[in-house]
């Protein structure tokens, strides 16, 4: 009988154009709090959905209290006692928290002695006991729609203690709190370690980990780099360890030669579908020969201020100048003429439509013009001479040339298409959003070097990025959006990553 | 038994496991599937599968019958049997361009119903000249139909209300209306059915006499032919048909690219009730002369499950129109000649549209064992 509750030995994991966990070992023992820290795409939530039962590994072996195990689906998972809060809640939102709860085991009375019905009311008394003896209280006749991240967040873990987990796995918990839900409920992992479970936290926020952690594996594109004890060690031993790659990833950029003003914001403000004011009075301008980048925590605004500028949402205040024309009130169609590429953030959703074929897609934003079509009837050839020019000129793999659907390429020959599709538009202007989320490493310099190529073709850049590397790497003019605020432009040069680190986070400025 | 399941995998790999034959071979297998299970039914009450069929075949006037009577022949049936299926093509078209769209059209029958009623009270009834009525009652179809359509595309585009609701309800509305105004004006007192409609306006040409036979001849069916014709050229020629599709298969990267979806949607379900309107008049002023008050045709239903068996494609939809009209025409003859009812036949396509619906089903089945082989 081993110490560990949980061994992983040698797991490696591949999608398809990318290997996620390269010959990953970890080992937690009973009752610690062990953390998973990491970049985006560096494989530590394709690691614990193994564990979870959502993929299998292609190599290696799980075992847990001592017996391999071949963890076949979430509810094999949830046998053998281990329960996961995904990043994006698994909620049934017209459902009472307690419904929520029990859904799959709910407990069962027979009316009359004959016909099986749920028994709600003791769901709600269950739940309620205990959501009291974990502190954790909620109202379990509410309904999910009515209650707040923080507290959704809390039905998920109710979720997990319901069913006995004694394993859990909590992806990115604090992506979608305030500072203070964020203590809150860093309390309550606490405290669900002194009650001997077992708690695996993902995340890439050093402070949480040294915060609450006991021992923290850190990844790095599909790796493991390092296995540490929390308390012997520092925040930029960790930083150090996670950024640290062996491929240098400094482009090779010259001296900034800005040319004049191509797009001018002024005091933009955007609200979400619930009328929440989600960009709020934002300013500012991108050059020619420039990269401004916006850099920003997930969810602080970034991406609808992307979509406003692009024309797909409309912003509810100010305006927007694309050399000198006012542009706010002009359609997608417009937008896209007057001199505005596009790379969004959702490839699959937005970038591309996945049941066209690859010619097809290449030619999204200029099937209406010449040489695509002539009055409204299409040139199927010139779409298959122009794909194939761009799948060369690109490098854009796929199993049958133009005619490939694009749904079966691979993540990165996905965004290649999106990307060739938007610098061959030649516009002024190309807005990048998260350009090399998940893609692995020769991509990411690909990318970085198209973008900076762009730039010295006199282009104005607004790249949009959650990674602080990405963002010193790439960036001539910082700005950090918080909160749906601009918090700080500047000169890259006169930045250093700290403190655009403190102002992604808020608190930049305060305390000089 | 191990080994005979892998046989069958094996066969069924062969015959629809190759990717580029697979839009055409799934319907395929789908409907032979649900032929030889018509043949146990069949075969369960005691008669003869395969006469049974033949008999279908027959009453199509696609086989010889064994006598006919004066005036009648095997291309008289055949004649007959085009007048039944120019609707059912029509109203095909009109549920596939809905589908290109994303949308779902349950309205065809309501559209046809409102196009037929409008032409006929409008030309039918009138004593305009066969040359000036019979163009007159096609345009109005057309357009009565696509009205009824765009209206559709607007309220959802407008007011986000689902198509299939608004045309269920526009279903009930056309039918109870108009048999409200056919019971007080227009009906017939002894058929109970609308007054038929004048020759003139007909697009039937009925009892023409050509030689021994007497025959009735669909001049919609060569407007059908155009309309398959003029169909397949806007979806995969023209801008407007790569809009209509972008737009059916993902609404957020169509928009990104610049297409206006609101704009888009109406646009196509103009067409597609256009197209339902076409049904109308062939069905009510060609294969008919009249209107059943209260009765709504279940060719816009049928349509539906025709459009998904012919895969979504102009002439997919030839072939399976063909199928089903087939089956309905000639159940009247394989009642009478080998004492099948006529119902088995309706089961029959029951089947074959529920097969057909299955058709996703099976083309990811077969994908799973070409994977695991």
């Amino acid at each position: 009988m081993s110490d560990y509750i949980i061994e992983m030995n040698h797991i490696t994991k591949r999608f398809p154009g990318i290997i996620a966990n390269d010959d990953v070992s970890i080992q937690i023992k009973k009752g610690e709090i062990y953390a998973l820290l990491g970049e985006n795409g560096a494989g530590k939530s394709t690691l614990m959905s193994m564990l979870f039962g959502m993929y299998e590994p292609d190599e290696g072996e799980i075992i847990i209290r001592g017996e391999k195990v071949k963890i076949q689906s979430p509810n094999h998972a949830t046998k053998l006692n281990i329960g996961m809060v995904h990043q994006h809640f698994k909620l049934v939102s017209n459902y009472t928290i307690a419904e929520n709860i029990i859904m799959g085991m709910e407990p069962v009375k027979k009316t009359l002695g004959l016909f099986p019905s749920v028994d709600l009311k003791k769901a709600n008394e269950d739940i309620l006991a205990l959501s009291r003896k974990f502190g954790l209280e909620v109202e379990p006749t509410k309904v999910i729609e009515q209650i707040n991240v923080s507290m959704q967040q809390r039905v998920e873990i109710l979720k997990m203690l319901y069913r006995e987990a004694e394993i859990l796995i909590f992806d990115e918990p604090t992506a979608v709190l305030t500072p203070q839900e964020i203590e809150f409920l860093l309390e309550i992992i606490r405290s669900l370690r002194d009650d001997g479970k077992t708690i695996i936290l993902i995340t890439h926020k050093l402070e949480e980990i040294k915060k609450i952690a006991d021992r923290c594996a850190i990844l790095c594109r599909g790796r493991l780099i390092d296995v540490l004890n929390v308390a012997d060690t520092d925040t930029k031993t960790m930083a150090n360890l996670m950024v640290g790659r062996e491929v240098s990833f400094t482009v090779d950029k010259p001296e900034p030669e800005f040319g004049k003003e191509v797009l001018r914001v002024e005091h933009l403000t955007v609200r979400n579908e619930d009328k929440y004011e989600v960009v709020k009075d934002v300013s500012f301008s991108v050059r020619e020969g420039e990269i401004f980048v916006v850099a920003g925590v997930s969810g602080n605004g970034q991406i609808e201020l992307a979509d406003a500028i692009a024309g797909l949402v409309k912003p509810s205040g100010g305006r927007i100048f694309l050399n000198g024309e006012d542009i706010t009130s002009y359609s997608i169609r417009r937008r896209n003429l007057s001199g505005i590429s596009y790379i969004p953030e959702d490839r699959h959703g937005v970038g591309l439509v996945m049941d066209f074929t690859l010619a097809d897609n290449l030619a999204l934003k200029s099937y209406f013009d010449e040489p695509f079509s002539h009055k409204g009837v299409v040139r199927t050839n010139e779409f298959a001479k122009y794909g194939d020019g761009l799948i060369g000129k690109y490098d854009i793999r796929s199993s049958q040339g133009n005619e490939t659907i694009v749904r079966s390429m691979s993540g990165g020959n996905q965004q290649k298409a999106i990307i060739a599709r938007e610098i061959e538009l030649d516009s002024p202007l190309t807005i990048f959003v998260q350009p090399t989320r998940g893609l692995d490493i020769g991509a990411i310099e690909n990318i970085h070097k198209q973008i900076v190529e762009e730039r010295n073709k006199g282009k104005a850049i607004l790249l949009i990025s959650l990674e602080l590397d990405e963002v010193m790497n790439l960036a001539d003019t910082i700005g950090v959006i918080y909160n749906g605020v601009i918090q700080k432009i500047a000169d890259a040069r006169t930045l250093t990553p700290s403190q655009v680190g403190e102002f992604m986070m808020g608190v930049g400025g305060k305390h000089k | 038994m191990k080994k005979d399941k892998n046989l069958l995998h094996k066969v069924i790999l062969q015959t629809i496991g190759h990717e580029k034959r697979q839009h055409y071979m799934i319907p395929v297998f789908t409907i032979l599937l649900s032929l030889l299970f018509g043949i146990l039914v069949i075969a369960l009450l005691g008669k003869n599968p395969l006469l049974a069929y033949y008999n279908l075949l027959q009453g199509s006037g696609l086989a010889p019958k064994a006598s006919y009577a004066g005036h009648k022949g095997m291309i008289t049936d055949f004649t007959s049997f085009l007048n039944a299926l120019t609707p059912m093509l029509f109203a095909a078209l009109a549920v596939l361009i809905a589908l290109k769209a994303g949308l779902f059209n349950i309205g065809v029958s309501g559209q046809m119903l409102a196009a037929g009623f409008t032409a006929t009270i409008l030309i039918g009834y009138s004593a305009l000249p066969a040359v000036a009525a019979k163009p007159l009652v096609v345009l109005i179809g057309f357009l009565i139909g696509a009205l009824a359509g765009a209206l559709v595309g607007y309220l959802k585009h407008r007011f986000n209300i689902n198509e299939v609701v608004s045309t269920i309800m526009f279903n009930y509305i056309f039918q109870n209306v108009i048999s409200f105004l056919i019971n007080t004006f227009y009906v017939d007192p002894v058929s109970r059915q609308s007054r038929n409609v004048g020759q003139a306006g007909r697009l039937t040409l009925v009892d023409v006499v050509a030689g021994d036979y007497k025959m009735d001849i669909p001049l919609g069916i060569l407007a059908a032919v155009i309309g398959i014709a003029v169909t397949a050229f806007v979806m995969n020629k023209t801008t407007l048909g790569f809009e209509i599709k972008a737009v059916g298969s993902s609404i957020r990267a169509a928009e990104y690219a610049g297409i206006r979806v609101g704009r888009t949607r109406v646009l196509a379900m103009m067409l597609s009730g256009g197209f339902a309107g076409l049904a109308g008049v062939t069905y009510y002023l060609g294969y008919f002369a009249s209107i059943q008050p209260k009765v709504l045709v279940s060719t816009g239903y049928d349509a539906i499950a025709v459009a998904l068996l012919g895969n979504s494609s102009p002439i997919g939809i030839v072939f399976s129109s063909f199928l089903i009209t087939v089956i309905s025409k000639g159940s009247t003859y394989m009642s009478s000649t080998s004492g099948v009812q006529a119902e088995i036949a309706s089961a029959i396509t029951g089947i074959i549209l529920l097969f057909s619906a299955c058709g996703a089903y099976v083309k990811y089945k077969v994908n799973r064992w070409k994977e695991d082989n």
